[in-house]
């Protein structure tokens, strides 16, 4: 029996059904230095989660089947846990849109190990140290970021060339070049039209046309950050607004009306996910937004997984 | 394909309208509607260089457009980023036809990439099988192999 002191201090809840993957997902989530508490299935992690008080519960995706799913997520949310759902395999890639329709999944990573170890361990390691911002997180040390400020709504479409074309004279592929050409144009806009919010939670500048010429003031600068780590490009777009909210964005991950009819609010995030391999959200709410974009510059496409992890952070207060 | 984005430019050649630059907030498709000869639009996509979410937006709305006024579509040497959205967003392919497109393809021989058009029409029936047509690298002469899933890549020709 463990000590209920034991009990109260930091962990992380494995759910998965496999012993040797509970072993090798414990090794890597063990490096945190936090307890790591392990269930078989979600009615043996429902029951844990009446002692515990986990910082991150990880639940492999077969659990999607199972008829605890929803009573899991809503007890760690109660318990103040963040969840993080693994989807590995053709298989358990079935189980998206299921995953993203229960809109409690804020942590959602997909690629198989190796890059699922380091998934995990940055996406347990910005909840354990409450430090979520900056894309170095998820870069090799030593990757030097590029820094732009957008100070004209008219920069968007040069900044968005100048990138592109950087990538390329990197080395990386058009197709490579032309993902990041739609991500950086969607975050940016995001951030430009989107983000301003006023007192009234009025979105002053949302139906603004796109074309128009705004002259942004230090209140509405946005920032561009890029950098390349020979792993990943990746891309960083910060907003002094902080108004994006963590249900707008699961909501606009499932996309359903997208995928359809091409509408719905949230259409570029949608199509920002799905340009990317990794898309992360930091949220400080009414401070600041920071998304990042990953693109997994080191297999051909054909080797890639055909699905993206995302993960929503928000800065607790 | 250029990696400048570039402004819209819609000049005829012929009976075909051809597109380059960025299908972005300034492009207007719906305004192609107008130009179509005979209930019929042909377009060549293959200097379009980038397309975004208001991009999508009118693509849609050009696409509806011309089921209602019944103007057949014909799409040439549609781009990868394109094919991209056509597969992400369904209503992005309206009752168009694809007759030629670009797909992506690497060699194993010496890593060239390449972007390399495909005529839809006469491979039709590999198409229909998920199977690309063969290509050679222009660099080491080997064979190249297709660079994505054909099961995703190909699912716009489904329709």
């Amino acid at each position: 029996m463990i000590p209920s002191r034991r009990l109260r201090a930091p962990s992380i809840l494995i759910v998965h059904p496999d012993h040797k993957t509970q072993r090798t997902v414990q090794r890597v989530l063990g490096a945190t230095g936090y307890r790591i508490d392990v269930a078989d299935d979600l009615a043996q992690g429902v029951r844990l989660l009446t002692h515990l008080e986990p910082v991150l519960v990880v639940v492999d995706g077969s659990a999607m089947t199972s008829a605890n799913v929803k009573q899991f997520f809503t007890a760690a949310k109660t318990r103040g846990a963040e969840s993080c759902m693994t989807l590995v395999g053709a298989a358990q890639l079935e189980q998206m849109p299921r995953v993203l329709g229960l809109g409690a999944v804020t942590n959602l990573l997909v690629h198989p190990m190796p890059v699922l170890g380091e998934e995990l361990t940055i996406t347990a390691q910005k909840l354990i140290r409450s430090d979520l911002f900056g894309a170095e997180k998820y870069l090799l040390w030593g990757t030097k970021l590029n820094a732009t400020t957008l100070t004209r709504a008219s920069q968007r479409s040069q900044l968005v060339s100048e990138l592109a074309e950087q990538v390329r004279g990197r080395g990386q592929s058009a197709r490579v070049a032309s993902m990041a050409m739609l991500v950086t144009d969607e975050l940016l806009s995001n951030a430009v039209h989107n983000a301003p919010i006023d007192a009234a939670g009025k979105r002053y500048r949302a139906e603004l046309g796109r074309n128009g010429e705004l002259e942004l003031d230090a209140r509405h600068q946005v920032a561009l950050r890029w950098g390349c780590d020979g792993r990943y490009l990746a891309i960083e777009v910060t907003d002094p607004f902080g108004s994006l909210d963590r249900d707008t964005i699961l909501r606009a991950l499932v996309q359903n009306d997208v995928k359809h009819s091409g509408s719905g609010a949230g259409m570029g995030i949608a199509l920002t996910y799905r340009s990317c391999d990794h898309l992360v959200f930091n949220l400080a709410p009414g401070k600041r937004t920071e998304v990042i974009a990953l693109i997994d510059v080191r297999f051909p496409h054909s080797e890639r997984v055909p699905a993206s992890s995302y993960n929503v952070f928000v800065e607790r207060s | 394909m250029s990696e400048t984005r570039g402004r819209i430019s819609i000049e005829p050649e012929g009976d075909v309208l051809v597109i380059k630059g960025a299908i972005d907030e300034s492009a207007e498709l719906t305004a192609l509607l107008e130009r179509a000869q005979g209930r019929r639009l042909v377009l060549d996509l293959g200097g379009v260089t980038f397309i975004n979410s208001l991009g999508v937006r009118d693509w849609i709305r050009m696409q509806a457009g011309a089921q209602r006024a019944g103007i057949a579509v014909e799409l040439r040497r549609v781009v990868e980023p394109l094919i991209h959205q056509l597969n992400m967003i369904i209503a992005t392919r309206g009752a168009a036809r694809v007759t030629s497109f670009f797909a992506p393809y690497a060699c194993d021989g010496c890593g060239r990439e390449d972007s390399l058009l495909i005529d839809a029409v006469t491979h039709a029936q590999g198409l229909a099988q998920l199977e690309p047509p063969v290509m050679t690298c222009a660099e080491c002469g080997a064979q190249m192999a297709f660079n994505d899933f054909p099961e995703r890549y190909f699912s716009f020709l489904s329709v």
